[in-house]
């Protein structure tokens, strides 16, 4: 906290060296399954996608997220929103994610790859202690093909959410 | 007619066979009757009336018999008095009867004599002359449509002059001496006869004569104006008044394509001539408005011919001026002629004013200029020559509108005549010091120049070479470049390189002269200065070439030249270089060019460095034979260093040493201290991307770089250099069986494959015994073994390969293997295989030209990474444009994109043809789904 408050000044600047700097990473070694990048000349607004992983209900569907950078990134966590509806414990349904290192476990060494990595992994493993979704944690755990054909029907693909959009 | 017939004629006069009788003669009047009155008596009415208009009928009768104009064409000279009777008594008494007598005309019913008269010429003219004229004008027009063929104009117009000037003097002969009299004669008589003479009425009398003079004689005019047809008339006469100016002023580009017949003394004549004519057709009443209309219309051809004639030409050696020649011709020359056609012409006023001879004079100033500003271009690119020219133009631009014309028509002339693809940028940018020299003569204040440059600044920014051949040109000693150098499709201007050469000038310390309230020189700005204009302080050539670009577009563009260059540089103060800094410091500021300082101190400091540790090396190393001076750039890495200023994360370095290697065994050692390591240690982090193609250099290269290394390390507190091989250059002396040649500016490649022909240490012994069997040792080997001993790249070595065949060293004995040739035969087939081999090195060797890495190659290399983020943008963002793209790229890539849309378009190309994107036209791409 400490740290944020001092680097208050001229954060703007720092923020925007520090993102192009994680996009020039991102580019150079693309990680299979996540993009993200910044959704225009302004850099603190980021679209990512994220596939789901292979073996989990969300294999081969692809998830739009939103990030929000705030001025003291990267001593303060992105605010990170899933785009395409999704059905999952963690996840409620206008898309706030419920995830430990996007709260209070955030740390500054964490970047945009790793949170969406966490988010990717997070697809698969999902924390049915503490459910957005109450229902979904209960089907994840008793009825998992009902949980199967909730998650399908529920995805968007994102030319669909485009097309919703207009 | 005998005296029965006018006795008869007296009693019952005659009907008139040429005109007609007025009809009281036939059939009196007998008046109606009043109402109230009886009817038919003849003196009822007005005896007295009817008496009047008898008596008027046969002096009618007598007067016109006698004036009447004759039927035939009169012969030429012959007066028309001889053929008439002549006047008696009673003609007499008829004629003042009817003009002042008491038969004169009443009212509107009655005709007068004079109208009568009037209309007797008219019918004459019609009937006689009028056939003459047309005959006349059509035969000449026949041909010729309304082109009137010029020799024969002056013939026309002399013959129609004659023609009029006859009839006219037959019909005023009749009336001044028949009818003019009687009418004056009147006025003294009525004067004398009344009881007290009354002036104002014998004045009034003498206007009335006067004025039927004048009304006569325009009637004639009209009838004769009327006839010639005018148009013809008025160019015909413009044709003479210019043919005749033209002769008296010696014009030789004339407009219609006359060649002047040099005749030396006719300009009297000629004049003559003209002034004859002229007053010869005011007399017959063609020298009125028409007249006046094809004078104005000639003068202004004139002064045009004239201008073309005399004054186009330019002055090439004197540089002066044709201006005030210009202004002495109206003044001396082109007033009296004017002067002297009004007064033949008689106009009024007939001399010329003060007012209309300066408007003359800014009208030929005009012609002049205008004719001048279309050949601007050709000024400008002869400039200094030219220079009269220029100063011609510069007194045109004080004329209103002057500048509008001279901006689009030298634009026009720009854009058709020096920005096209077939001109070459040097070229370009010699015109453009030129058009900046002559423009500053031409308008000081500069707002002229910013106009038309504006085209020309912005075609070259989009030129690929301009920068560099600015800067490369900049930094060119033209006192020891041979002029070859400097040809308009090279790379070098010399324009630019001799505007270098001229001293600064520090014009810091210069006042800003619109605050100098004491200049008393001091001019406003020309009204069409925009509001922000403002005249640039520095205004020498190279400010306006530095100006081209964005400053810091330039300095990256001057960061890579000057690298290369820097790495070239054979002069080891590096003059040319520190003084460009300096230059361009001075014009743009220091900010920003820390990089180029940069590494200017890299290379000085190189030089200090080599120096030190060469001195503080114990024993030069020593290797026998061969002797080998590649000089190697290289680069070497080091991981963060924390001596470095500014947390530098890397120091590399580059070398140039000079080595001996053994090579054949008949090599002496040219330099007992063997081999010398030059290297030149640069901050990687501030040069522009240079070329590192790794490969091996020879063993003792190698050695001496490490030894360099370690010695580096001591001096510079454990920095490590990275060695870039592929930079540098480097000497080898190389010794065959029967000759021994030196070859300097080698690249490193080249080295290293001509070394690689050394007996490699397994093979040594073999070559070692001796210089006889040297021939029996060429080792051959082919394009894979070098690859793989070297670790280079194919491509280089291939192309140090055909350098060296080209330069017999080598011979390819089979596909892709070359030997060394130890002794140079002179057979035909190894001097074409040499010199088809050198041609393939050259062009080989010009792709690889740069130390340097170019743009496209900056984009073939990340070419992955730009495609990534192309399509994460068209990810994140949807479909966007080609622009869009662009300007997302140079915001978002770290460390910039240099590129413009032309290279997104090709990356676009490239991802749609591995059908990543879609093209969705409209220039805008998207994500292929």
């Amino acid at each position: 906290m400490a740290l944020s408050t001092g680097r208050s000044n001229g954060g703007g600047a720092t923020v925007a060296q520090r993102l192009q700097k994680e996009l020039m990473d991102m580019m150079t070694h693309p990680t299979e399954g996540i993009t993200a990048f910044p959704d225009d000349e302004n850099m603190t607004k980021w679209t990512a996608t994220i596939e789901g992983p292979d073996d989990t209900p969300y294999a081969k569907l692809t998830f739009k997220l939103s990030m929000e950078f705030a001025s003291t990134y990267p001593y303060t966590a992105p605010t990170v929103m899933f785009k395409t509806p999704i059905y999952h414990p963690n996840v409620d349904f206008s898309g706030r994610i419920c995830l430990d290192i996007l709260k209070d476990k955030w740390s500054a060494i964490y970047n945009i790859n790793a949170v969406l990595l966490s988010l990717q992994s997070l697809l698969g493993e999902p924390n049915n202690a503490s459910p957005l979704n109450g229902e979904a944690a209960d089907l994840w755990e008793k009825d998992f093909p009902e949980f199967q054909r909730k998650v399908t029907a529920r995805h968007k693909a994102p030319e669909e959410l485009d097309a919703g959009d207009i | 007619m005998d005296y029965q017939s006018l006795a008869f004629a007296s009693v019952f006069p005659v009907p008139s066979l040429s005109h007609t009788t007025p009809t009281p003669i036939a059939t009196p009047d007998l008046g109606y009757t009043v109402p109230g009155q009886s009817f038919g008596s003849p003196y009822i009415s007005n005896a007295s009336g009817q008496h009047r208009a008898v008596r008027r009928n046969l002096a009618w009768s007598t007067a016109t018999r006698f004036l009447s104009l004759p039927k035939q064409i009169v012969g030429t000279n012959a007066s028309f008095d001889a053929l008439r009777l002549p006047r008696n008594l009673e003609i007499e008494d008829a004629l003042v009867y009817l003009l002042v007598g008491e038969g004169k005309s009443e009212g509107k019913h009655e005709e007068s004599l004079v109208d009568w008269y009037t209309s007797e010429v008219r019918l004459h003219f019609a009937n006689l002359v009028r056939p003459i004229l047309e005959e006349l004008w059509n035969k000449v027009f026949d041909v010729f449509w309304y082109e009137i063929e010029l020799r024969h104009a002056w013939e026309l117009l002399g013959h129609t002059q004659e023609v009029l000037q006859r009839v006219q003097h037959l019909y005023l002969q009749s009336f001044s001496d028949h009818i003019l009299p009687f009418l004056l004669q009147n006025n003294i008589s009525s004067s004398s006869s009344t009881i007290r003479p009354n002036r104002p009425t014998h004045a009034a009398d003498a206007y009335a004569a006067d004025s039927t003079d004048w009304s006569f004689r325009r009637d004639i005019h009209a009838v004769f104006a009327h006839c010639v047809p005018s148009q013809r008339f008025s160019k015909t006469l413009s044709y003479i008044l210019y043919d005749s100016g033209c002769k008296l002023f010696r014009i030789y580009a004339r407009q219609d394509g006359v060649q002047p017949v040099p005749e030396p003394d006719d300009i009297r004549a000629s004049r003559q001539r003209m002034t004859d004519l002229l007053q010869g057709l005011e007399q017959v009443g063609l020298g009125g408005d028409i007249a006046q209309k094809a004078f104005a219309h000639s003068m202004d051809k004139l002064l045009d011919s004239f201008i073309t004639s005399h004054y186009l030409k330019v002055d090439w050696f004197s540089k002066k001026s044709v201006v005030p020649q210009i202004r002495m011709w109206i003044r001396d020359g082109f007033c009296p002629l004017v002067e002297l056609v009004m007064e033949c012409l008689r106009c009024d006023p007939s001399n010329v004013q003060p007012t209309e001879l300066q408007s003359w004079q800014e009208m030929a100033l005009g012609r002049l200029g205008r004719a001048r500003v279309d050949d601007l271009f050709d000024f400008v690119i002869n400039w200094d020559r030219s220079k009269g020219a220029i100063l011609d133009i510069k007194e045109y631009l004080k004329i209103a509108g002057a500048k509008q014309n001279l901006t689009s028509s030298f634009s026009q002339q720009i854009s058709r005549r020096l920005l096209h693809p077939g001109a070459t940028t040097t070229y370009i940018l010699n015109v453009y010091i030129f058009i900046i020299r002559a423009f500053h003569e031409l308008e000081p204040k500069g707002v002229l120049l910013e106009r038309v440059a504006r085209p020309i600044r912005r075609y070259l920014k989009d030129r690929d070479d301009t920068a560099r051949i600015i800067i490369s040109s900049l930094l060119t000693n033209l006192k020891d470049e041979s002029g070859t150098k400097f040809t308009s499709g090279g790379e070098l201007s010399y324009e630019i390189a001799s505007e270098m050469q001229q001293p600064f000038e520090n014009r810091d310390h210069e006042p800003d002269s619109e605050l100098d309230w004491n200049d008393i020189n001091w001019q406003p700005l020309p009204t069409d200065a925009s509001p922000e204009y403002k005249k640039s302080k520095v205004e020498d050539v190279i400010w306006f070439l530095l100006t081209l670009w964005e400053r810091e577009d330039f300095i990256n563009e001057l960061r890579n030249i000057l690298g290369d260059h820097l790495l070239r540089c054979q002069d080891p103060e590096y003059q040319n270089e520190i003084r460009l800094l300096e230059l361009i410091k001075i014009r743009l500021g220091e900010d920003k060019m820390q990089a180029c300082e940069v590494m200017l101190r890299d290379v000085l400091d190189s030089k200090r460095i080599n120096d030190s540790i060469r001195a503080s090396r114990p024993s030069p190393l020593r290797t026998p034979e061969l002797t080998r001076q590649p000089r190697h750039p290289r680069i070497p890495r080091k991981p963060r260093t924390p001596r470095t200023p500014q947390g530098v994360p890397r120091t590399p370095l580059s070398g140039r040493l000079t080595t001996s290697t053994p090579h054949v065994p008949s090599w002496t050692p040219n330099a007992p201290a063997g081999t010398t390591l030059n290297a030149q240690i640069l901050s990687s982090f501030f040069w522009p991307l240079l070329r590192d193609d790794e490969f091996l250099v020879p063993a003792q290269i190698q050695t001496l770089q490490k030894e360099y290394e370690s010695r580096f390390e001591r001096i510079k507190g454990m920095r490590k250099l990275r060695w870039m091989n592929a930079l540098g250059d480097g000497a080898v002396t190389l010794d065959f069986s029967d000759r021994t040649e030196e070859y300097d500016k080698l690249t490193p490649w080249q080295v290293s494959v001509i070394y690689a022909f050394q007996p490699q240490p397994g093979e040594e012994q073999n070559v070692r015994k001796g210089k006889a069997k040297a021939k029996d040792a060429s080792i051959s080997r082919n394009v894979a073994e070098l690859e793989e001993m070297l670790e280079m790249d194919e491509l280089l070595v291939r192309q140090a390969l055909a350098f060296w065949a080209g330069k017999s060293v080598l011979r390819e004995t089979g596909p892709d293997t070359y030997e060394v040739v130890e002794i140079l035969s002179t057979s035909a087939s190894d001097t074409d295989a040499a010199a088809a081999a050198q041609e393939l090195a050259e062009v080989q060797a010009q792709a690889q030209a740069g130390a340097v890495r170019s743009q496209s190659d900056v984009l073939l290399e990340k070419k992955e990474v730009y495609m990534t983020f192309i399509s994460g943008m068209l990810t994140a963002q949807g479909n966007l444009p080609v622009n869009r793209i662009l300007m997302m790229m140079r915001i978002m890539v770290q460390g910039g994109f240099p590129f413009g849309a032309e290279e997104v378009r090709e990356l676009l190309t490239v991802m749609e043809s591995e059908g990543k994107v879609v093209a969705l036209g409209g220039d805008s791409f998207g994500i292929r789904k």
